[in-house]
């Protein structure tokens, strides 16, 4: 019926990891929020310990709670996840096409053809300039189909870019 | 407005002088109608025609403000009373031309038309001609897609567009749409809309509402619930088979040369002109209640166009021969559309079975619990094994229904079991694979394919195939994806 039932084709993964801290750039990006529910939540405590010092027995758990969950998640989302991604974020480029490895719980393998490639966008936001990383964005004609490179050193997302404008002959079809 | 002095401008057909103040005083309903409150209030009625008049010349200014032009590489359109917006598309960029006439449109032989470009665009930002005479509908379509289409031998073939017809509306298709939930969805609207207004309220102290309910205490609950729903039923039915009629009916798939002419509609009119040069494949849709009387419907998978919604449907629920055979005619490929597909193997039929049977096994569990502390009432449990049983041959249809089949020049994925979809898509059109697993599918060992293009809804999946397949799959189709260092062949 089809070539492939005899002729099976693997990919070995991206051979390129991210910068080195982009792990850190992550646990720094995570932290900001979690540690913002933190402290609503001291200023939740403090609020009802001067409106009311002993009123019922309510808040004890749900305070206790609302901490414990708090914990956990700035401990899984600040600790383990930038490390877990880390490990599998990968990418790769050659000559006829762009291929990355992303995610942690859900992981993506994505390729995209260099000849459909659309546009390529570099994107440094607040915390990836104070660490001087970046992010390539190359996009194709199909919105399901964009390659993203996070978490580059910027020297090494320049090369990329320059070297994926250099080789995608970008313009010369319609790329549809 | 000042008159610009090229005569390249051209405006809309002087009869929408007519429809323009109608349509706008539809729109404008809510403020009449408080302008009308309004003017009995304060015993005034010169609030009413005020208003009344403010809308009708708004409607009127509407027609003077638009023109539009048809350039050698662009059309353009001015429009807007109080916001101007000047609207050009590139000729060579558009992919498909569709004409809507409405009931007063028809009245008046007008006819809407509306250009559409590859990219997603808001309402608003549509390149719309609203309206232009019906006559000239045939030389504009013609004179815009032009430019991105091979011209028309010679001016006589504009008149009487001969082709080949694919696909011709009967009556018999409509017995798949009572099956449909259309009808249902129009009575919730119209109740919704009803409560909002306050009729309920009016309702609640109103004679009639006490002496049903007299009557439903008189006949037994369990009787005026039965009777409400047969009623209920009933009004979705009839209503669902009114509403395929009057949207499909006299429906005609054409197709002449690179063109793909859809015309429908009984009291208004559409009609939707693809370039077949576009197409990028099609998609079988079979809803559950459709599949069970062999029906399905067909959707175009073509770049520029929106696969999901109404803009993409090339036929509506009809006999699967019938779609099946308009799909063959136009990708060419008989045994991509009919031809049996490779299933996924052991682990995805069990992946299936255990989605199905997650919930009602909660739910067991759940009443269980409940049960040992409190009494439950008996009839919980003949329910809980009907919603078992149906969540068990859901599972096992959608186990049936996965499967693909690939070759160089064609991709087919199937899947679904309440709404079977059939995915053909050319392998040309495919520009960017991803391979995706979640923690259980890399347990599992297998992974999720999901190929981009730019055409229809943009990314179309094959599920669960076994992992080590998944980029074989991909190579199949697309030879780009074997031919890097990264890829070792076996």
């Amino acid at each position: 019926m089809d070539s492939a039932a005899n002729d099976v084709v693997t990919l070995v993964d991206p051979a390129h990891p991210p910068s080195r801290k982009a792990p850190l750039v992550w646990a720094i990006g995570a932290a900001i929020p979690w540690l913002g529910l933190a402290v609503a939540q001291v200023v939740w405590v403090a609020i009802e310990e001067r409106l009311s010092p002993a009123s019922g027995w309510y808040p004890q758990w749900l305070h206790v709670t609302a901490a414990v969950v708090t914990v956990l998640g700035a401990l899984v989302f600040v600790a383990v996840v930038p490390l877990w991604r880390y490990r599998v974020h990968r990418w790769d480029l050659r000559p006829k096409a762009v291929y990355t490895r992303s995610g942690w719980l859900v992981q993506e393998r994505r390729i995209a053809p260099i000849s459909r490639v659309q546009t390529v966008d570099i994107y440094r936001g607040p915390l990836d300039r104070l660490f001087g990383l970046a992010n390539v964005t190359v996009t194709t004609a199909s919105s399901a189909g964009a390659v993203r490179i996070v978490a580059l050193d910027s020297d090494v997302a320049d090369r990329i870019a320059a070297q994926l404008t250099d080789i995608a002959a970008i313009g010369s079809e319609d790329a549809t | 407005m000042t008159v610009v002095a090229s005569e390249n401008w051209q405006r809309l057909s002087p009869r929408m002088l007519l429809v323009h103040p109608v349509h706008e005083v539809l729109r404008q309903l809510p403020l009449l109608i408080g302008s009308v409150v309004l003017g009995s209030a304060t015993g005034n009625p010169m609030w009413t025609l005020v208003a009344l008049a403010l809308t009708v010349g708004f409607g009127l200014a509407r027609w003077f403000t638009t023109t539009y032009r048809i350039e050698p590489d662009e059309v353009a359109l001015r429009a807007g009373v109080l916001q101007r917006k000047v609207l050009s598309v590139p000729r060579n960029r558009i992919r498909s031309v569709e004409t809507d006439a409405r009931l007063l449109h028809r009245l008046l032989g007008l006819t809407v038309l509306r250009v559409s470009t590859g990219k997603e665009t808001r309402r608003s930002a549509e390149f719309e001609l609203d309206a232009v005479q019906a006559d000239q509908v045939p030389r504009l379509r013609a004179i815009l897609l032009a430019d991105s289409l091979a011209p028309p031998d010679g001016t006589g073939a504009q008149a009487a567009p001969p082709g080949e017809v694919l696909a011709r509306w009967d009556p018999s298709w409509l017995r798949y749409s009572p099956l449909s939930f259309t009808g249902l969805a129009m009575m919730l609207a119209a109740v919704g809309v009803a409560y909002q207004a306050g009729v309920g309220v009016a309702l609640q102290k109103s004679h009639a509402a006490q002496s049903g309910l007299d009557a439903a205490q008189h006949f037994g609950i369990a009787a005026s619930v039965a009777v409400v729903a047969v009623v209920v039923l009933i009004a979705s039915v009839v209503l669902s088979v009114l509403r395929s009629l009057v949207t499909y009916g006299n429906l005609v798939l054409r197709r002449d040369a690179d063109l793909l002419h859809l015309e429908h509609g009984l009291l208004r009119v559409r009609e939707h002109t693809f370039d077949v040069r576009r197409l990028r494949g099609g998609t079988l849709r079979a809803p559950l209640l459709v599949r069970l009387f062999g029906g399905a419907r067909l959707d175009a998978v073509m770049t520029g166009v929106d696969g999901s919604g109404e803009a993409s449907l090339l036929l509506p629920p009809c006999p699967t021969r019938t779609a099946e055979a308009v799909l063959t005619e136009l990708i060419g490929r008989p045994d991509m559309v009919t031809g049996p597909v490779r299933a996924h193997g052991p682990v995805a039929t069990r992946r299936r079975w255990t989605r199905a049977l997650a919930l009602p096994c909660v739910i067991g569990v759940a009443l269980l619990v409940v049960a040992l502390n409190v009494v439950v009432p008996a009839w919980v449990w003949p329910v809980w094994a009907v919603l078992t049983v149906c969540c068990g041959l859901l599972g096992a249809d959608r186990a049936r229904s996965l499967g693909h089949r690939v070759d160089e020049r064609w991709l087919v994925a199937r899947a679904g079991s309440l709404e079977r979809r059939r995915d053909c898509i050319a392998a040309a059109g495919i520009i960017g694979w991803t391979v995706r697993q979640t923690l259980l599918q890399r347990r599992a060992g297998v992974a999720t394919l999901i190929a981009a293009t730019a055409a229809g809804v943009k990314r179309y999946q094959v599920i669960d195939v076994p992992a080590e397949l998944a980029w074989s799959i991909a190579a199949t189709a697309s030879p780009w994806v074997a031919d890097n260092d990264w890829a070792a062949k076996h």
